[in-house]
C-alpha cells in the first residue's frame, strides 16, 4: 500500500512510463545479487536481447539451415566451413548461444515480472482514496463546482453519473470531507501481466517441446547423431532412442505401399537419430490426385497403427492439414516418394564393339554395377513419375492447355572416378510432326538444363531397327563387305571398272562409315580438316559426304533387308523418313555420351508416404499462453485505464459544499479530456462552476 | 476534434449502445446476417463445420464494424451490391468476362482491380493537390476517390473468388493465396485504415503520404501481375494451403502489415513536418501539414492495431503449421521473419510505453519498420524462396 501513502507524489503528467519509473527508483537494490537483478530486468536488457535474438534469428534465415555438410563446405571452401560449424550457424536455433539468449529473453522477463507485478496488482485493485487535495488541482483535467445541496445529494448525484460513465467507486468519509474515488479499466494493469506471463509460459513450453534433452544427453556422451547412410537396422544404440525415452521430438519417416515401420528419424545437425515409436505405423494405400497441370492437388494415405502395448488398432486415412493424433503424438502427411517401384530394363549399347542389349530388373532408389567397354559403372536410379504434365505447345488448336507425356525414370550412371551424368528417359516415344521418338535427356550437373536426344521408333514402335544398324557398322566384316558391294556398284558407270579403284573407294568408305559410327559427322569434318588442305576442303566435304550417305544408305537397305521387307522396289517415304531421321540421330550421338541407352520395358509402380511423427506435450500450454497473450495485449491497448475523483466538502464560506473533480487518463490522456468534458457539461448543469 | 462522440451522448446519461442504434442500422444488421444465411444455404455442403463458424463469426465482425464505424455499411451495401451483379452476370460462364460490357470494362475481377489501381492513384494525386493548394473540394474528391478505390478492390477480390470457381469448382478458393492476391488486400486494408483515421481526426492532409503506399503497392501489382510476370492468373492451391485457415491467417496478417506500412508514412510526414519546424518554415503547406501531435498519436494506434493483429496472424499461422507440417514452430524464413517484426514492433512499443519516447526517434522507427515489414512480406518470398515451405508442397 506505499503506493496509495506515496500518491503525493502523482503528478498530473504521469504517463505510466514515468510512473513505472518512479516505481522502480523507490525500490532501488543494494547488494550485487539485487544490483544484478535490477540490470537483468531493466528495459535496456531486454530491448538489447531483442535485438540480438532478430539479428541471429536473421542469419539463421539468410543462411540455409541443416543442408548437407558437402554443400557448405562448396559453398564456403574449408576455413569458413569450419568456422560457422564452431559457431554453430547451420543450425543456430538450436545452437547453445542461441538457446542461452532466449534463456537471458525468459530471465529478463521473470525479473521485470517480478519487479513490477505488485505495482500493477495494486493499480488494478485499488481506488486510490487517499489522494491529497493538491495533486487533484495540479491534473490535467481538475474543475471546482459549489452548490448547496448536502454532501449526500451530492454524492448521490456524481456517483450515479460516474457509474452511468462505467466507473466504479468507492467513498471515504474523513473528518467532513468526502472523497470519492472512482475508476474503470484497471484491467488494463493485468495485460502487462498476461503479457508477460504468456511470453515466459510460451517459452518454456517450447523449450520442454524443443530437443534441448537430446542435446543435454549428446553433451553427456550417451547419444551421437549418426552421419553414415546406413540402413535403420544397422543404426547403433549410441544413435537410437527407445519409445518411453524422449519425451518430445519430430522426426519423419517414408513408408512404401504395404509396409509397416515403429521408428522415425530425427535430423541433428549432419546425422541423424533413430527414435523408436511405441506402435506399429502401417500404410495400406496411397493415393494422390493432380490437377490438370500435373500439380498434386491432394495426396492421402490409409494407414493403421497398432499400440505395442495394448494390441489397440486405429485406422485412419490422413491428408495434408487432416492428421491423426494419438496419445500426444500426431502423425502428419507430409510428402510422398516412391516407394522402390521395380523397373523392367533394357540397356542397349553405345559403345563401339560389343553390342549386347542386357535385361534387368532394378528397384528405384537402388543402384547396380554395369560392365561397359570403360570398366564398370554404377547405374542410379534416382526418381521415377507416373506422369509428366507440360504446357501444351498446341494448346491453341486441341484446347487443352497441358498434356501428359507419360512415365519418366530419371537416373544417373556414374564412372570408376565417380563422376556422374544425370539421365531423364521418356517412357513412352513422344510425336514429333508425326513421328515417334524415344526422348532421354542427358546433363552433367544439376545447374544445366537437360540436352535431348530423339531416337526414332520404327514401324514396329521399337529401336530394333536403330539398334541393328548401329550393331551392322559396328561388326567389321559385315561392314567390309557392304562397303566392297557399295563401292563396286557406285563405280559400275565408269567402265571398265579397275579393281584398285573399287578396293580404294571402299577403304574409304569403311573408313568414313567408321568415322561417323565413332563421333558422327563432326567426327568425319574433323578428320577433312586435319587432312585436306583448305582450298581443297568444300570440294573433298562435298564428294565424301555423298560417298559417306551412299554407304549408310546401303547399309540402310541391308537392315530393312534383315527384318525381312521387301526392298527390290522403292522403300516406301515413311522408311526414308526414317532413315533421315536416324542417321540425324546417329550424327550426334557422339555428344550424348553414354556407355548405353536405357529402355524401360514395363515398370510395377510403388509408392511411398512421407510422414512427420511428433509428440509434443507443450502444445496445448503453448496455445493457453498465446490465448493469455492475446488476451493481455487487448487489455493493454483497448481498455483505457482512467480515474476520476470527487472531493466534497463544506465551501469556507460554511454556506456551500465545494466539489472539486479531477481525474487521469493515464495512457489515454486525449480520450480522457474528452470524457471529463462530458462529465463537466453534467456537473455545470446541476452545480455551479467555480474558476 | 471539437465535436467529440461526448456532445453527440453523454457518457454519463443513461443511454445504452443499444438505444443508440438507429433503424437504418438495425436494417443493415439483418441485411447482413440474411445474406450470410443465403451463402450458408446455398454452399453449406461444400463447407466444413469451422468454415461455416467463419462465416457467421465474419457476419457478426461486419455488424460490429458496422456499428462503431457508419460509413462501413454503405461501404458494405456498394461492395454487396456491385459484387452480386457480377456474379449474377456472369451466370455460370466464365467467358462471359471478355463479351459481357459490363464484365469487360468495369466489373470483372480484373477489370475492377484496373480502377481500383487508378482510382488509387489519382486520389494520391488528389490528396497531394489538397495539401498543396488548400482546396477542400480536392481533398473531398481524392477522399471520394478513395472509398470507390476500395470498394472496387474489394469487390475484384469477391469477384475473383467466384470466378476461381466458375474455372474449375476444384480449383476454386479464397483469392488470399499468392503475391498478386494479397497485394489487392493490402491496399484496401491500408486504405480502410487510413479511411477510419481520416474520418476521426477529420483531416484530409495524411492522405496522400498513406496513399503513397498504396500506390506503390498497386504500381507492383500492375507489374508482378501484368507486366512480365503474369501472375494475376488465377492458379489452384497446393494441398497445403487447402484449408479454412488460410481464410483468417491471411487477412489477419495483412491488417497487421497494413497498419504498420500507415504508420512508417506517417512518421514519414511528421518527419517532414518537424524539420519543417527546425528550419523555421512557416507557409500555408506546413500549417496544413496534420499537428505533430496528431501524427504521433494515430501512428502510436496503427502500431498498437497492427501489433494486436500480427500477434494474432502469427498465432494463428503457428497453429496452421501444427496442424499441416506438424510443428507449431519451424525456424521457416517466413516464420522467423514474423518473429523480426514482431520484436521490432515489441521494443517500439516498450520504448514509448516504458520510457515515454515521442516523436522524432519513434517516427524513424516506424519508418525503418516498414523496411523490416515489406521484407518479411515479399522479400522472403521472393530473396528466400528457396528455403521457405509455404506452398511447397
Ligand atoms: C520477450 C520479452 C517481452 C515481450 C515479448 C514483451 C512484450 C510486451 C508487450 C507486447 C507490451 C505491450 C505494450 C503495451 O501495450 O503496454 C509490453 C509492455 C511492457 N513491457 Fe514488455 N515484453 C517483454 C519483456 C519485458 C521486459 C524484460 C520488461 C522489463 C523491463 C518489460 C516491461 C514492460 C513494461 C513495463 C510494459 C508496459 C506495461 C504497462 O505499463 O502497461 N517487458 N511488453
Amino acid at each position: 500500500m506505499s503506493n496509495d501513502n506515496n500518491n503525493d507524489n502523482f503528478s498530473p503528467l504521469s504517463e505510466t512510463g514515468s510512473q513505472v519509473e518512479r516505481y522502480r527508483s523507490t525500490r532501488r537494490e543494494h547488494g550485487l545479487g539485487k544490483v544484478l537483478l535490477s540490470f537483468l530486468g531493466s528495459m535496456e536488457v531486454a530491448i538489447s536481447l531483442f535485438v540480438v535474438v532478430g539479428i541471429a534469428s536473421i542469419i539463421g534465415t539468410i543462411l540455409q539451415q541443416n543442408q548437407a555438410y558437402n554443400t557448405y563446405i562448396i559453398k564456403f571452401g574449408p576455413f569458413w566451413f569450419e568456422l560457422f560449424r564452431a559457431l554453430e550457424l547451420y543450425d543456430i536455433y538450436s545452437s547453445w548461444w542461441f538457446v542461452t539468449l532466449l534463456g537471458f529473453l525468459l530471465i529478463s522477463t521473470s525479473v521485470c515480472i517480478y519487479h513490477y507485478a505488485p505495482m500493477m496488482l495494486r493499480e488494478w485493485r485499488h481506488f486510490r482514496l487517499n489522494v491529497s487535495e493538491k495533486s487533484l488541482r495540479l491534473m490535467h483535467s481538475s474543475g471546482l463546482w459549489k452548490t448547496d445541496q448536502s454532501q449526500e445529494q451530492i454524492s448521490r448525484f456524481v456517483q450515479q453519473k460516474l457509474v452511468n460513465g462505467g466507473y466504479s467507486t468507492r467513498l471515504k468519509n474523513e473528518q467532513g470531507v468526502l472523497t470519492i474515488a472512482a475508476k474503470k479499466g484497471a484491467a488494463n494493469r493485468l495485460g502487462y501481466l498476461f503479457t508477460h506471463g504468456a511470453i515466459i509460459l510460451i517459452c518454456l513450453s517450447a523449450l520442454y517441446d524443443g530437443n534441448f534433452n537430446l542435446k543435454l544427453r549428446e553433451l553427456a556422451g550417451q547419444l551421437k547423431p549418426e552421419t553414415r547412410d546406413l540402413f535403420a537396422s544397422q543404426v547403433p544404440t549410441i544413435s537410437r532412442l527407445k519409445a518411453g525415452d524422449n519425451h518430445a521430438f519430430r522426426g519423419s519417416s517414408s513408408i512404401p505401399e504395404g509396409s509397416t515401420t515403429d521408428i522415425v528419424f530425427l535430423q541433428m545437425r549432419n546425422g541423424f537419430l533413430v527414435q523408436e515409436l511405441p506402435f506399429n505405423l502401417t500404410l495400406h494405400d496411397f493415393r494422390i490426385e493432380h490437377y490438370e497441370s500435373g500439380m498434386p492437388k491432394s495426396f492421402e494415405s490409409d494407414i493403421e497403427i497398432e499400440d505395442k502395448k495394448t494390441g489397440k488398432k486405429i485406422t485412419k486415412t490422413i491428408a495434408v492439414n487432416h492428421p491423426l493424433r494419438y496419445q500426444d503424438f500426431a502423425i502428419y502427411q507430409a510428402s510422398f516418394d516412391d516407394g522402390g517401384s521395380i523397373m523392367d530394363l533394357q540397356a542397349w549399347s553405345l559403345e563401339n564393339g560389343s553390342q549386347k542389349a542386357i535385361r534387368f530388373k532394378q528397384v528405384v532408389g537402388q543402384s547396380k554395377e554395369i560392365d561397359t567397354a570403360q570398366g564398370k559403372v554404377k547405374l542410379e536410379l534416382t526418381e521415377f513419375k507416373v506422369s509428366n504434365v507440360q504446357p501444351n505447345p498446341k494448346a491453341g488448336e486441341t484446347g487443352h492447355k497441358f498434356k501428359n507425356m507419360g512415365p519418366t525414370l530419371t537416373f544417373r550412371i556414374r564412372d570408376s572416378s565417380g563422376q556422374a551424368k544425370e539421365f531423364i528417359n521418356y517412357i513412352l516415344p513422344t510425336q514429333q510432326e508425326g513421328r515417334s521418338f524415344f526422348l532421354s535427356g542427358v546433363r552433367s550437373s544439376n545447374s544445366e538444363p537437360f540436352r535431348y536426344l530423339f531416337i526414332p521408333v520404327d514401324d514396329q514402335m521399337s529401336l530394333k531397327r536403330f539398334f541393328d544398324f548401329r550393331a551392322l557398322l559396328n561388326n567389321n566384316r559385315e561392314m567390309q563387305r557392304i562397303a566392297g558391294k557399295t563401292a563396286e556398284l557406285s563405280l559400275q558407270g565408269n567402265k571398265p571398272v579397275k579393281p584398285e579403284l573399287v578396293q580404294q573407294m571402299s577403304v574409304v568408305m569403311l573408313r568414313l562409315a567408321q568415322l561417323f559410327n565413332q563421333g558422327g559427322f563432326d567426327q568425319v569434318l574433323a578428320d577433312i580438316n586435319k587432312k585436306v588442305p583448305e582450298n581443297k576442303r568444300e570440294m573433298v566435304t562435298e564428294s565424301y559426304f555423298k560417298v559417306l550417305q551412299t554407304i549408310l544408305g546401303t547399309v540402310y537397305l541391308e537392315v530393312l533387308q534383315h527384318e525381312g521387307v521387301d526392298i527390290s522396289n522403292k522403300i516406301t517415304p515413311v522408311q526414308e523418313q526414317y532413315y533421315d531421321d536416324l542417321v540425324n540421330t546417329m550424327g550426334v550421338l557422339a555428344n550424348y555420351d553414354a556407355p548405353f541407352y536405357l529402355q524401360i520395358k514395363s515398370f510395377e509402380h510403388k509408392q511411398a508416404s512421407g510422414f512427420q511423427i511428433t509428440r509434443s506435450p507443450g502444445k496445448n500450454l503453448v496455445y493457453l499462453g498465446c490465448i493469455f497473450l492475446v488476451i493481455g495485449i487487448v487489455l493493454m491497448f483497448y481498455v483505457a485505464h482512467k480515474r476520476i475523483w470527487v472531493r466534497i466538502k463544506s465551501a469556507p464560506d460554511g454556506l456551500a459544499n465545494e466539489i472539486l473533480v479531477a481525474g487521469s487518463g493515464d495512457r489515454h490522456q486525449k480520450e480522457f479530456a474528452q470524457e471529463f468534458q462530458a462529465l463537466s457539461q453534467l456537473l455545470d448543469k446541476e452545480f455551479s462552476k467555480q474558476h | 476534434m471539437s465535436t467529440s462522440t461526448a456532445e453527440m451522448h453523454n457518457i454519463f446519461e443513461k443511454q445504452s449502445f443499444w438505444r443508440s442504434l438507429s433503424l437504418f442500422d438495425w436494417l443493415w444488421a439483418v441485411a447482413v446476417w440474411l445474406g450470410a444465411g443465403y451463402a450458408w444455404q446455398q454452399y453449406s455442403s461444400h463447407m466444413d463445420t469451422y468454415e461455416a463458424g467463419i462465416l457467421f463469426a465474419v457476419a457478426a465482425a461486419i455488424v460490429a464494424w458496422g456499428w462503431l464505424w457508419k460509413p462501413v455499411r454503405a461501404y458494405s451495401i456498394a461492395v454487396a451490391l456491385l459484387s452480386l451483379f457480377a456474379i449474377s452476370l456472369y451466370a455460370n460462364n466464365l467467358a462471359l468476362g471478355e463479351s459481357n460490357f459490363f464484365l469487360k470494362f468495369l466489373i470483372s475481377s480484373k477489370s475492377a482491380i484496373m480502377w481500383m489501381s487508378a482510382l488509387y492513384v489519382l486520389a494520391t494525386a488528389g490528396y497531394f493537390i489538397g495539401l498543396f493548394s488548400g482546396s477542400q473540394f480536392t481533398n473531398k474528391t481524392a477522399s471520394a476517390m478513395t472509398w470507390s478505390a476500395t470498394v472496387m478492390g474489394l469487390v475484384g477480390l469477391l469477384v475473383r473468388w467466384r470466378e476461381s470457381y466458375l474455372m474449375n469448382v476444384d480449383i476454386g478458393h479464397i483469392p488470399v493465396s499468392n503475391l498478386y492476391e494479397v497485394f489487392i488486400l493490402f491496399s484496401i486494408i491500408t486504405a480502410l485504415l487510413y479511411l477510419y483515421y481520416e474520418a476521426k481526426n477529420k483531416t484530409y492532409n495524411m492522405g496522400g503520404f498513406v496513399l503513397l503506399v498504396i500506390s506503390s503497392a498497386v504500381a507492383f501489382l500492375l507489374w508482378y501481375g501484368f507486366g512480365a510476370r503474369g501472375a494475376s492468373e488465377i492458379q489452384p492451391l497446393v494441398p497445403a494451403l487447402q484449408s479454412y485457415w488460410m481464410k483468417i491467417h491471411v487477412p489477419a496478417n495483412f491488417v497487421g502489415y497494413g497498419a504498420f506500412s500507415l504508420a512508417a508514412m506517417l512518421g514519414v510526414a511528421y518527419l517532414i513536418k518537424d524539420s519543417m519546424i527546425k528550419r523555421g518554415f512557416n507557409g500555408p503547406v506546413f500549417r496544413r501539414l496534420p499537428e505533430l501531435d496528431i501524427l504521433d498519436d494515430v501512428m502510436y494506434k496503427a502500431i498498437a492495431l497492427g501489433f494486436a493483429f500480427f500477434t494474432l496472424a502469427t498465432i494463428l499461422g503457428a497453429m496452421w503449421a501444427a496442424e499441416a507440417w506438424g510443428g507449431y514452430w519451424s525456424w521457416d524464413p517466413k516464420e522467423t521473419w514474423a518473429l523480426i517484426v514482431w520484436l521490432n514492433y515489441a521494443a517500439w512499443l516498450h520504448l514509448r510505453l516504458t520510457r515515454g519516447w515521442r516523436g522524432r526517434p519513434l517516427a524513424w522507427w516506424a519508418v525503418i519498420g516498414l523496411f523490416v515489414t515489406l521484407f518479411a512480406f515479399i522479400g522472403v518470398n521472393m530473396f528466400l524462396s528457396g528455403l521457405h515451405s509455404y506452398g511447397e508442397l
